[in-house]
């Protein structure tokens, strides 16, 4: 049994030099009134405190339950891991394990196990030292170790290595080795930090299957942590999507896929990249549509019934359209136009690079349906958004207007 | 935010009874709250302190400011037909215990901050209502999260008795008559800043000197320093070029001069540089000299030959360190030079040097430093000599060997103290100008 | 054609440099070998006395060594030895503790105490170290460490008590060390104490070595601390005093040739003990400074 439960989480760095500088600048520029700078892709919060790598974390985790934080780097996953898994201290806010309040407990006694990005094996003991140290610590006699050691050992197809040096193993060995050493002591709590990053694409693929595997094999709650969103969709029971230190939107994968809480989730999930068009959210008579270029589309109804349901007025808006949720068929309705730069042929599949009003936008066209000779670069072409799955976003919130 | 703070007004305002009992009887806030060992330790050495106070400190702090007044006494006793000697002050001892006593108020005025922001602490967990860590958890915690208290403990108390308490007590040497000079050896007095005015005054006979030491051990150490680094750069190049065969061969020949123990290189060196030593005996058995070659009664020969002999024995050294570093150059460069059709004289000064300089600038500097303070070479080569008649400083002394003779040989403390100091302010500026050069060359490297 | 050219057969032009490079490197391979080779000889000459008529020695014995590890009245060399044996023994012990304890809390933990340690400790570097020599002398003089054998103690303790600022080199290796294999080790339960000593001493092997070296070293190659505390007491000498001795006017002529195999002696270890450790001597170095 491990339930988690974090509430109203903060990490704050104490400012380091160049801090304390961005921080002058700012002032500086406030009091002659200057404008802000565009702020950096990714630009973390700085306080007087200091700098606020995690802000206002609140979630509540089942037992044996699947996180994923998934984010770009400096988002503050990897700080919020460490928070749970004790390495950093909290700042701000409570966590609890069990109802049990963690914050000043030791990592040791938080029955907690950690698999690092770099696998930070011990590198002077062999990979059976490796997986009995943890045990060695609590003071288990030998023969109940070898007990343990086999299993893990057996479980993640190491057993010839045992008496090997992590040197002359490969990276994805190296990686079983890693996860033995977390689950050889049965924890309560599985953390990963990015464990799949340093592999290459093959050797990922195979080793998300044995995670999505060795989690019905553990009676273990896993926190996981990753930059790339393919590992978040298949692994995870939710997703916690995080940038600059923020939240951004926890969900199911298919609730993060089908309803993005703002641009910023919308970009982030789904490859390639969700199409954004400028465009406008008009109401007649009761009834949603989105205009963008000439085109009128009218909105499915469940999209009428959240936007009337979150009172949502005519105004300017982006309008999103995930790649594959775009159609060529000519008789669909209102059409917009667009030049082809490039076609990218993938097989079953055809990526249409497509320049719409000086914007890049990307189509993914089923092969059988088209005519592919018409898709020379330069060639005109016209397409529609599909009704039930276009989505609106207030461009100056960035918030998507079906949600809160 | 300030109001929670653990400090030490906080502990003196908001403080229970034993808090605020213990700014007089410390150890009283631990004992108070559940914490009994701990608190009978401070508070017993807070009772070895002022024992220790009452028997000798006071009265080591009230001779500070005269340093002694009774002259050791010699008196004439007709019953025996002897002098007897009344034990007299010594200002020396008194000095010490003056500095040491200074010492023991310092810190015991730290732990008493120290164990007035614990029990405030402690007072403050036992009002939020947690437990407080008995000293089981703290002799646990010595050994994980405050492993830093154990590890450094002894190395910090070696440092403060054997380094800190002699600089400070070396320093306000300094300021004292203390000095084989006017037979103040054991009785002497406070001096002001008397003995800095002599050395640098520039028309005494001392300040002469000083300078003149301070010249010749500015030069010493650029050359020594700037000579060693680039020979030495050069001779690793030349060894580590493509077409050098027996590579190993050559590094083994200069490292085991490196591998002798210095100070008997430079006896041995010594010796073989006498009139009727060997190199003499070489030279002029091969008719090359009919008269043996003076190196170290003449002055500017003797300098020059203690350069060439620290190189002899530096280049090795430098090349052991610089090979690592060369090997480490990213070879893109070299490639993106050759390709631009930079030729090797130009590929050196355009991408080796500026690389190594890069690197090494921590290493410069401190090699810098090492050969401003270089006792052996100095010493052992020519002992400071020559020297001229009347003068303590040889005219290959540096400020370090000055200082020793002055101090162990001469007996001089209040001159040595202050031409110690005067080389830790030459240092400071040199090292401080160094860094700051450094740090701006490596900024504007970030920003390029 | 001429890439096929340049790999087998080398330009006239560079085979010229190439020669010149190689009569240089070997004179000066013979300028730095031939005083070490003209002191092994030396401490093999027959004839007594620092000065003589010829470069090489007109007859060779062994005599030398013998005098110099038998004779026990004038300078006792084979006493001397035993002296510094003891010292560098403690000194080191203490010394590798300091070194590596200092090291490794300020490479891995963090207290408030820490920046100003390193910066005190590069203040403290910049004093000439013979400035406190005689400081510590009267220190050591009101502890009582300066008369008879319990000058051994202050030797010791001279020695080894600052060691604690020369921290550098192993604190640099310790940083290259990746932070999460300790990370690793504390979610695996082990205490600070118990990563010191399971997972980073037996990584950084290397450094250890140097340090346990170095420290032993170092009562070996100081005569001037160690001619400071001793003065007179010649049973209390060590090595390097006793070889410092002989260079002087009273003994030099009868012990000249006894100095040259005396530094024979205690280099032949030293220089092994070097040689070995020029690897991580170079290693530090590089790590250092990348650091």
């Amino acid at each position: 049994m491990a339930t988690l439960s974090l509430r109203h989480v903060q990490k704050i760095y104490p400012m380091r030099d160049e801090d304390k500088e961005e921080k002058k600048r700012q002032k500086k520029r406030r009091k002659k009134g200057e404008e802000e700078p565009a702020r950096k892709p990714s630009q973390l919060k700085i306080t007087d405190e200091g700098v606020v790598a995690v802000d206002d974390f609140n979630l509540e985790i089942a037992d044996k339950e699947f996180i994923v934080f998934v984010g770009p780097s400096g988002c503050g996953k990897s700080t919020t891991l460490r928070m749970i898994a004790g390495l950093e201290d909290i700042t701000r806010g409570e966590f609890y394990i069990d109802g049990k309040l963690m914050n000043h407990v030791e990592p040791k006694d938080r029955d907690i196990a950690m698999v690092f990005q770099n696998y930070a094996l011990y590198p002077h003991m062999t990979v059976r030292k490796n997986l009995e140290f943890p045990l060695d610590l609590r003071g288990m006699p030998q023969d109940e170790m070898d007990k343990k050691v086999e299993w893990a050992a057996e479980i993640l197809g190491i057993t010839p290595y045992l008496d090997r040096r992590p040197k002359a193993l490969s990276g994805g060995q190296r990686q079983r080795v890693a996860i033995g050493r977390a689950i050889v002591r049965d924890p309560q709590v599985l953390l990963m930090d990015e464990p799949l990053s340093n592999l290459d694409a093959k050797l990922r693929n195979q080793m998300r299957a044995e995670i999505i595997k060795l989690r019905q094999r553990l009676n273990a709650t896993f926190i996981y942590v990753t930059h790339d969103q393919t590992e978040a969709m298949t692994l995870g029971d939710r997703i916690v999507i995080m940038k600059d230190g923020d939240v951004q939107q926890i969900g199911t994968p298919q609730q993060v896929f089908d309803h993005p809480a703002n641009l910023f989730v919308a970009g982030f999930i789904g490859m390639p990249q969700m199409n954004l068009f400028d465009g406008e959210l008009v109401e007649k008579n009761g009834v949603y549509a989105v205009r963008v270029g000439d085109a009128e589309i009218e909105l499915s109804k469940d999209k009428q019934k959240n936007l009337a349901d979150h009172d949502a007025r005519p105004q300017k808006v982006i309008v999103g359209a995930r790649p594959e949720h775009i159609t060529l068929d000519e008789k669909a309705g209102s059409m917009i136009e667009g030049t082809v730069d490039v076609s990218e042929m993938m097989g079953s599949s055809v990526h249409l690079h497509i320049n719409v009003a000086g914007k890049d936008c990307i189509i993914i066209a089923p092969r059988l349906e088209l005519d592919t000779g018409n898709l020379t670069t330069g060639s005109t072409i016209r397409f529609t958004l599909a009704p039930n799955a276009v989505h609106v976003f207030d461009p100056s919130t960035e918030k998507n207007l079906e949600c809160d | 935010m300030n109001e929670d703070r653990i400090t030490v007004s906080n502990a003196l305002r908001r403080g229970d009874l034993f808090t605020r009992v213990s700014a007089v009887l410390m150890g009283a806030g631990m004992l108070g709250h559940r914490q009994i060992v701990k608190g009978a330790l401070v508070l017993l050495v807070e009772v070895a302190f002022w024992a220790y106070m009452a028997t000798t400190g006071f009265h080591s702090l009230g001779m500070m400011p005269s340093l002694g007044t009774e002259a050791q006494g010699k008196v004439w006793n007709e019953a025996k037909q002897i002098f007897e000697y009344s034990t007299g002050d010594n200002s020396q001892q008194i000095l010490l215990a003056g500095v040491i006593t200074c010492f023991a108020i310092a810190g015991l005025v730290v732990l008493w901050v120290l164990q007035l922001r614990h029990s405030y602490a402690l007072q403050r967990l036992i009002e939020e209502g947690e437990s407080v860590p008995t000293i089981k958890d703290d002799v646990k915690s010595l050994f994980d999260g405050n492993l830093h208290v154990t590890l450094m403990t002894l190395p910090c108390l070696g440092i403060l008795v054997f380094n800190v308490v002699p600089l400070v007590y070396m320093i306000s040497m300094a300021f004292t008559t203390y000095s084989k000079e006017g037979e103040h050896l054991i009785l002497f007095d406070w001096d002001g800043l008397n003995q800095f005015a002599r050395v640098l005054n520039m028309n005494g006979n001392i300040g002469r000197q000083f300078w003149h030491v301070l010249a010749w051990t500015v030069i010493w150490a650029i050359f020594a320093t700037f000579l060693n680094y680039i020979l030495g750069m050069a001779l690793a190049m030349v060894i580590n070029r493509k077409d050098t065969k027996a590579k190993g061969f050559w590094r083994f020949c200069f490292v085991l001069s490196v591998a002798v123990p210095q100070f008997v290189t430079l006896m041995i060196m010594n010796i073989m540089l006498q009139p009727s030593g060997a190199v003499n005996v070489l030279l002029q058995n091969l008719g090359l000299i009919t008269e043996p070659i003076p190196f170290w009664t003449n002055a500017m020969l003797a300098r020059v030959t203690i350069i060439v002999i620290n190189l002899w024995v530096g280049i090795p050294y430098t090349m052991l360190q610089v090979t690592g570093i060369l090997q480490n150059i990213p070879a893109e460069l070299y490639e993106a030079a050759k390709m631009d059709g930079a030729g090797p004289v130009r590929i050196f000064f355009k991408i080796t040097l500026p690389y190594m300089l890069f690197v090494t600038m921590p290493y410069l500097i401190a090699s810098f430093v090492g050969n401003i303070n270089n006792f052996n070479v100095i010493y052992l080569l020519s002992g400071g000599g020559p020297t001229r008649v009347g003068d303590t400083a040889g005219q290959t002394d540096l400020l370090v060997t000055w200082l020793y003779k002055l101090t162990i040989d001469q007996q001089y403390y209040n001159l040595g103290a202050v031409i110690g100091i005067m080389t830790f302010v030459i240092l400071t500026v040199i090292t401080l100008v160094t860094y700051r050069n450094s740090s701006s060359y490596k900024n504007e490297e970030a920003f390029m | 054609m001429d890439n096929q050219m340049a790999k087998n057969t080398l330009s006239p032009r560079r085979r010229i440099v190439n020669l010149l490079v190689h009569a240089l490197l070997a004179v000066l391979a013979l300028i730095w070998v031939l005083p070490i080779v003209w002191i092994v000889l030396t401490s093999f000459r027959a004839e007594p006395g620092a000065y003589t008529k010829t470069f090489l020695p007109q007859g060779y014995t062994l005599n030398n060594y013998v005098k110099l590890l038998t004779d026990r009245n004038v300078l006792n060399f084979p006493k001397m030895f035993r002296n510094t044996l003891i010292i560098s023994i403690f000194s080191c012990t203490i010394s590798t503790f300091f070194v590596l304890s200092v090291a490794y809390s300020l490479s891995r933990m963090r207290f408030a105490f820490r920046r100003p340690y390193m910066n005190l400790a590069m203040i403290l570097g910049l004093f000439p170290g013979f400035m406190t020599m005689v400081a510590q002398y009267f220190i050591l003089k009101a502890m009582g460490f300066t008369e008879g054998s319990s000058i051994r103690i202050g030797l010791i303790v001279v020695y080894s008590a600052c060691t604690g600022l020369g921290f550098q080199i192993s604190k640099g290796f310790f940083d290259t060390i990746p932070r999460s294999i300790d990370e690793a080790a504390v979610m695996d339960g082990a205490t600070q104490w118990q990563v010191f000593t399971r997972i980073t001493l037996p990584l950084s092997k290397p450094i250890v070595i140097y340090t346990v070296m170095t420290s032993f070293i170092a009562p070996w190659v100081d005569f001037v601390f160690a001619k400071v505390l001793c003065r007179a007491n010649s049973d209390q000498f060590t090595v390097a005093i006793g070889l410092w001795n002989m260079l002087q006017k009273e003994y030099i002529y009868q012990w000249y040739t006894c100095f040259a195999a005396g530094a024979v002696l205690i280099s032949i270890p030293i220089a092994l003990l070097f040689l070995y450790m020029q690897r991580f001597y170079v290693e530090g170095m590089s790590g250092a400074v990348k650091g």
